[in-house]
């Protein structure tokens, strides 16, 4: 059954495959942060997704980055998301312009949005398994809302 | 030889005596006579084994410790009973207050280091490399831009391992995190000497510049000074360029070895910027010193942009090296530039030293080089 994106159900269905993979990830090592993703668009969405140990271990939509501590957030318009994920599912894992770290480094084509800047570097402390995460994505039947 | 003991043990009449009444079975249990009361040290978190903050307790405790460590001088670990008198011997440490070496947060990067170690050999998916046709112009760049990564790598590793044995023992997180940065930059230099090799080119030319940048961080007159200008400089520095070499590398094989190298980067970044931070909350003191220090050290550390470096990166960023590709190099390089020191001022700001943005002539001369660049 395909599932929608972006919903809060589809970064859960991300996070029961991360437990379901729970060797590979604990083999990436830590991974303790909480990320914002947000989703731009007519209407826009912000999922706060908490890393804790070897799983994510909470996932909730929120109203403002306020709501939750976050420690870094990936910002980017619906399309950029979709691009993204038909990459990984085209090839089982992005192409070299579709990783996390391209997207958002230069070009700003996704911002990586954050107060502190110890927030910030998680992003790249953990970035092996965060991009492990969104590649679980590769064959998930997936309906663009 | 150069250190002579002050009692020769081999011929000493008490201790053979002792030792052979130990073996007929004299035990006198005298080792137990001080021992400290029980502590209880409770798992906190099943999934991540036995932390380090959880034995944070009593005299084993971090917290419990003087700022000044006057009573160990040797290599007793925090919490061990020490012998009475002058017999534990003074292996000299020079670094003896917290402020010298800690940072906040220090057992749990040393934790995080160690459950994200992983190995060039294996983990990175060099059979993958067959895959992919990389234009020579671009594998040319390639190697000469991993020629100065491993040359940076290298002075990562001997910074740490300098300064180690100058901390006192009581302060064995530090010791613990700076021994795993020795083990990650050992296997950074590693991966791009592999890499530089993998396709047949080689390394290519060794920097005389940026060698002059990176003995500046190993000649620092202080740990702190050293810190400061490896991890929080020249670490945050590189954590860009790495992310920027992930960005604009020929192939998945070279942005798989960026995306690990850049998690260990980053948490050495994280460490210099929670010491840094440290320093200036418990030694507000010293702050006109780093400045001092750093005023000189980000021209130093301008060796870095070296000419073979820029131009090794516009071509990776460009793809090419035909007008047009370098001009898309020439955009793709002064973005991440602008980036570095950004990022850079970012982290001194959450450091506590905001004054770096007006004091520092990185600005100016990263303005200088971009326009001499596009002159050319």
């Amino acid at each position: 059954m395909a599932i929608k994106f972006p919903s809060v159900e589809f970064f859960q269905e991300l996070a029961r495959r991360m437990e379901a993979k729970s060797a590979e990830f604990e083999k990436l090592g830590f991974c303790d942060t909480v990320m914002g993703v947000r989703v731009e668009g007519d209407t826009s969405h912000l999922y706060a997704l908490t890393f804790d140990v070897f799983e994510c271990s909470n996932v909730r939509e929120i109203s403002h980055a306020g709501d939750v501590e976050l420690d870094f957030t990936l910002a980017a318009p619906r399309a950029l998301w979709r691009e993204m994920f038909e990459s990984i599912q085209k090839h089982g894992q992005p192409e070299p312009g579709y990783t996390l770290n391209s997207l958002s480094h230069v070009g700003d084509r996704m911002e990586v949005v954050y107060d502190d800047p110890e927030g910030h570097d998680k992003f790249y402390r953990f970035m092996a398994t965060l991009q492990a995460f969104v590649d679980l994505a590769s064959d998930l039947e997936i309906e663009w809302v | 030889m150069s250190y002579y003991g002050s009692t020769d043990f081999s011929y000493n009449s008490d201790f053979n005596l002792r030792i052979r009444d130990i073996k007929k079975g004299n035990l006198d249990f005298g080792w137990l006579d001080n021992t400290r009361d029980k502590v209880e040290i409770r798992r906190r978190d099943a999934r991540r084994g036995l932390a380090l903050s959880d034995c944070e307790v009593g005299p084993y405790s971090i917290e419990n410790s003087p700022e000044i460590v006057r009573d160990n001088r040797g290599l007793a670990p925090r919490g061990a009973i020490l012998a009475e008198g002058s017999d534990q011997p003074d292996l000299g440490p020079t670094l003896n207050r917290k402020t010298d070496v800690w940072g906040y947060r220090v057992q749990s990067y040393w934790e995080e280091a160690m459950s994200r170690q992983w190995n060039v050999t294996t983990d990175v998916p060099w059979q993958d490399m067959d895959k992919y046709e990389i234009p020579d112009e671009v594998e040319l760049a390639f190697c000469q831009l991993c020629t100065l990564l491993s040359e940076v790598e290298m002075i990562a590793t001997d910074l740490p391992a300098k300064w180690s044995h100058h901390m006192n023992s009581y302060f064995q997180e530090v010791k613990g995190f700076i021994a795993t940065q020795c083990v990650d930059e050992a296997r950074h230099a590693e991966v791009f000497r592999k890499r530089a090799l993998a396709n047949g080119v080689g390394l290519l030319r060794a920097s005389v510049r940026g060698e002059h940048a990176l003995k500046g961080i190993l000649e620092a007159d202080s740990y702190s000074e050293g810190s400061v200008f490896l991890h929080v400089l020249g670490e945050g520095f590189i954590l860009t360029l790495f992310r920027s070499s992930e960005f604009i590398s020929p192939t998945p094989v070279e942005q798989r070895m960026f995306q690990l190298v850049m998690q260990d980067e980053a948490r050495h970044v994280s460490y210099g910027l929670q010491h840094l931070r440290y320093l200036m909350d418990n030694c507000p003191e010293i702050r006109p010193q780093i400045n001092g220090f750093l005023d000189e050290a980000e021209r130093h550390l301008t060796g870095l942009f070296n000419p073979d470096q820029l131009e090794s990166m516009i071509v990776l960023g460009g793809k090419g090296t035909s007008p047009e590709c370098i001009k898309r190099g020439i955009e793709v390089v002064g973005a991440f530039q602008g980036k570095q020191i950004q990022e850079y001022f970012q982290r001194a700001d959450r450091a506590g030293l905001p004054e770096r943005r007006d004091r520092s002539p990185l600005l100016e001369l990263q303005e200088r080089m971009i326009g001499m660049i596009q002159a050319s």
